[in-house]
């Protein structure tokens, strides 16, 4: 038989040390159970994206890295998340300091209703994360600046963050986000509510920003997963069905019902 | 498989494979009709075969046209994706098997009028073993056989060692007789462009092969029969 090479070989280099590592995650909400027994090791410093039809589990399963399931009445989430090897899905954690350590971005937009700076200046002020108004002030540059918003507003601070466009909005919100030098970041469809321009912006920032962080995102584009992100999960039913390097799983996934789905033949 | 959930897609996809198969037929014929043309002495044969390259250049247009628009309009992923750009690198192959038997087609008339029976009889083998190959991709292509394709991409050898052996008989006619030199360079040419069929044809068998697979062939994996110096 002759070579044949996969194109595996060109992404390796793509893979980094373990971020999350998530174990053996039963998520149920009452006796209906959601997530059936997921186990994930997500690399830091790297995109990660979860695809996948609506009701599959890929929000209930993002939101177990930053324990939003808790704010969910008869939510019960079992299982290991472990982030630089604590567990952080036990009551010993303080699910406030973990969501400092875990940022999140929703799919529509939601600042504060107070001013531009004081969204940012929200969450480094409630952990003491600046000392001074000068620190403060540095902190909430440094943030619009790498959510690549800070040309757009510096000369106007003090207005709400509730009047600007959807797409600034959501930036305010990444910005918000990494005031307080968060690890992971977390993104739950974070462009569905914006246009394609406001879109590319948020995927270009994404770009940038996993230099530093780790990045989760859900996304309902499968185009999106496929530019923003080095690694797609892809479920189906509550279940893990495929998790594998993007390329990969966008050119010759392993699995049929991934085929199916990425190529638009169920939904 | 199952079908898209927008039905067009579908569609479209078996339409463009269904137009590759048919602009292969076209380039089989273009390869048989030369090389008959070219064993009869047949100029008339010749002249219409050699015509039939711009049917071939306006179906791969229209194929390049289509999956343009199918890559804007769908954004296909995975098998779908790999359907597509295979089409549209499989239509530009078979458009340079369309030229090569053009231009083989085009010196039937300078040999009009030589003797160079014996070699017309190897070649009619070798253009018979060419179309043999194209004939076997094309349906690898058609039935999605990647089994089919590697017989393909290895048969190549074969082809080559016809070339070499051809070369070699033509050197021979050219050496003994140096009238016989206008029409060797001639023959030596034709000899060429289907060896070149023979490796468009390998190169057809790799897409299907990723196509369906996956997985890419390495050329340098292939067999090969060594060139001859001089």
């Amino acid at each position: 038989m002759p070579d044949t090479s996969s194109h595996s070989a060109t992404t390796a280099s793509i893979a980094t040390a373990t971020k999350v590592d998530c174990r053996n995650i039963n998520v149920f909400y009452g006796d209906k159970q959601a997530i059936f027994d997921i186990s994930m090791a997500i690399p830091g410093r790297s995109v990660t994206s979860f695809i996948g039809p609506s009701g599959c589990g890929k929000s209930t399963f993002l939101r177990c890295i930053n324990r939003m399931n808790d704010t969910i009445e008869n939510a019960r989430v079992e299982g290991q998340v472990i982030i630089e090897g604590e567990n952080v899905n036990t009551d010993a954690v303080d699910p406030v300091l973990l969501r400092s350590r875990v940022g999140m971005v929703f799919q529509k937009p939601n600042p504060f209703p107070k001013s531009i700076y004081d969204n940012v200046a929200y969450g480094p002020r409630i952990h003491g994360l600046a000392r001074t108004r000068e620190d403060m002030d540095a902190v909430v540059q440094n943030s619009l600046t790498r959510a690549g918003l800070w040309e757009e507003v510096k000369d106007r601070l003090g207005e709400p963050g509730t009047g600007l466009s959807g797409g600034q909005q959501q930036r305010l919100c990444i910005a918000r986000a990494i005031a307080v030098s968060p690890e992971i970041i977390l993104m739950d469809e974070p462009c569905s509510a914006l246009d394609p321009i406001a879109t590319a912006k948020i995927e270009e920032l994404i770009d940038e920003l996993r230099e530093r962080f780790c990045i989760v995102i859900v996304t309902h584009s499968m185009q999106q997963a496929a530019r923003v992100s080095q690694r797609t999960a892809f479920f189906h039913l509550g279940k893990l069905v495929e998790f594998g390097d993007t390329e990969q799983v966008f050119t010759n996934p392993t699995d049929d019902r991934t085929q199916d789905y990425i190529t638009g033949r169920f939904g | 498989m199952t079908s898209h959930i927008v039905s067009a897609f579908s569609e479209e996809l078996e339409t463009l494979s269904a137009d590759i198969l048919r602009m292969g037929g076209v380039a089989e014929t273009m390869i048989n009709d030369a090389c008959r043309a070219l064993v009869a002495g047949n100029a008339i044969l010749a002249e219409e075969t050699a015509l039939r390259d711009d049917e071939v250049d306006e179906m791969e247009a229209d194929v390049e046209r289509r999956i343009m628009r199918l890559l804007a309009l769908r954004q296909p992923m995975a098998s779908d994706l790999r359907a597509v750009v295979s089409a549209l690198k499989v239509s530009s192959e078979l458009e340079r098997i369309g030229d090569l038997s053009k231009n083989i087609a085009k010196r039937v008339a300078p040999l009009d009028g030589t003797d160079v029976r014996g070699v017309l009889m190897s070649m009619e083998r070798m253009g018979r073993g060419v179309s043999h190959q194209l004939h076997l991709v094309l349906d690898s292509y058609s039935d999605a056989d990647a089994q089919l394709a590697l017989k393909v991409w290895s048969g190549d050898e074969e082809i080559d060692q016809h070339y070499n052996s051809l070369f070699r008989e033509v050197l021979t006619y050219m050496m003994q007789d140096p009238r016989m030199i206008g029409a060797g360079a001639h023959l030596m040419f034709i000899a060429k462009n289907l060896e070149r069929i023979g490796d468009h044809c390998t190169n057809i068998a790799e897409i299907v092969h990723f196509q369906v697979t996956g997985t890419y062939l390495t050329s340098s994996a292939r067999p090969k029969a060594p060139l001859l110096e001089g």
